[in-house]
Order: structure tokens, then sequence, then C-alpha cells
């Protein structure tokens, strides 16, 4: 019933070597991603994602193709050491497109994450929230595409 | 494949649209509303919303009853199950990033 993975992709108007830079610099992914980020950028590099609500998450860097391929594996919860049953897989690739860049996202890996019960709660279900929190989350995107640069 | 794989598989690809969670996302707010009342409150024609409610009224997610010469339509809860919760979250967390990462690489210095 669930999918086990989720692919998005975005246009963007700069060259590869800047997309790559923002996607693999921690000054850049503690913007995007976390709050801050410690990146190891190497295959089977240790990373450091937090976030100052929620805490540290490790990660693993698993490919690094320079400029067109970037893979790690996040573990939940907090403070785990990823491995396969507490982590997915973040697979972004870039190619050059006219004087552009598309930027592809591929996210796998939530059924077996879907397994643990444990994860299950934190994470991929999200069953002690109801829809008001979702409808929050929801309102909250609205207004972050409305305002690109409201990001806190 | 099973009838419920593929009834996940339309789940999914009716909730991991940006446009069609903006549609749900006034449908609860309003409690029902016609093609036309979204579109006036979405960045999108009546068509475009039409064509939306259609790929979510396949998937269970509304349901549309006709009320005179209009249709509304409502959210169905139950079918917005935990999952398909938690992955709507996935998605959304995920056109943020991209947009973030946008805005950034546009925004620097050739």
């Amino acid at each position: 019933m669930v999918p086990d993975r989720i692919e998005r992709e975005i246009f963007i108007d700069a060259p590869l070597e800047t997309v790559w830079a923002i996607v693999t610099e921690p000054e850049h992914v503690g913007a995007w991603f976390s709050d801050s980020a410690e990146i190891e950028l190497r295959p089977g590099g240790d990373t450091t994602l937090t976030w100052e609500e929620y805490g540290s998450v490790r990660a693993r860097v698993e490919k690094v193709e320079p400029p067109t391929s970037f893979s790690f594996r996040w573990a939940r919860p907090v403070g785990a050491e990823p491995r396969a049953g507490n982590s997915t897989l973040v697979e972004l690739s870039l190619s050059a497109e006219g004087e552009g860049t598309r930027l592809r996202v591929v996210e796998s890996g939530f059924r077996e994450l879907e397994r643990s019960e444990e994860e299950k709660a934190k994470y991929a279900g999200e069953n002690e929230r109801g829809w008001e929190h979702e409808l929050g989350e929801l309102r909250e995107y609205a207004s972050t595409q409305m305002r690109p640069s409201a990001r806190q | 494949m099973s009838p419920r794989r593929d009834r996940g598989d339309e789940l999914w690809a009716a909730v991991t649209d940006p446009t069609r969670r903006q549609v749900l996302d006034v449908l609860l707010a309003l409690g029902e509303a016609t093609a036309t009342t979204l579109a006036a409150e979405l960045p999108v024609t009546r068509q475009a919303v039409a064509k939306h409610l259609a790929v979510l009224e396949r998937a269970g997610l509304v349901e549309g009853r006709r009320r005179g010469r209009e249709v509304r339509y409502a959210v169905r809860p139950e079918r917005l199950d935990a999952a398909t919760r938690g992955l709507m979250r996935v998605a959304a967390d995920w056109d943020a990033r991209l947009a973030t990462i946008k805005r950034l690489a546009e925004s620097q210095e050739p």
C-alpha cells in the first residue's frame, strides 16, 4: 500500500557547478535541508544533520560523482547509526539543461522503514498527529511557496 | 498486480501533486466546495481544478455530490490514512527543499 519511493524534480536557472555546490556543501545543506550540517564528502563519509528543534540525525554518504550524482542514507530516529531498516536513501541527480540544471531527487526505503514500529510512530506513520497538524504543514508549505524568502 | 496495489499507486499519484495537495487543503478548510469556488482560491483555472478533482475522486479521496446544477466536493478523511499523510509530508518537504535549492542557486553570483 505504501509506495517505497518518492521522486521529485525541479528546473534551476543556474549552472551545474553552482547547483552541485549548494547540494553538497555543508553551509548550503544547512540552509535547505537541516539547520546545520557536517558532511564528509566521500563514499562512506560520516554526515550529521542537525535540526535545532529535533536534534542530530546521522547519515552516511553513499555516492559522490561531481557534478552529477550525490547520494546519502539518513537514519531515524535522532542519534541512530544508519543501517538497513532504519534509514532511507536520498539520491540527488543533476543534469545540464540548456543554460540551467535539472535537479532530480529520489528518496527510497520507506517500506522498510515502515516495518519498524518504533520508526513508524516517529516518522512514516504520523499516527499520533491528525489532520490539524498536516493542514498546518500544508499551509506552511503553501506560504513558503508564495513567499520564497520567508524561510527562517 | 493486485487491485489493492493499484489502488495504492493511484492514491499515491493523487497526493504527490502539489496542486492536488492544495485542493485537498482548501477543501478541508471549506468543508465542501464546487470546482468554481476552488478555482477562486487557487492559482489555477476551473478546468484544471476539475481535472485534479477527477483524479482525487478516482483515488477515493474526495466525493462529489450534485446539488441542483452544481457538484459540491468534500474530502473523505478516512481515506487519508496515516501512511498517506506521512508520505504527503515527505513529498511536500522535498518540494520545499528543491524550491529552496533553486532560490539559493539562482541568487548566487555566476
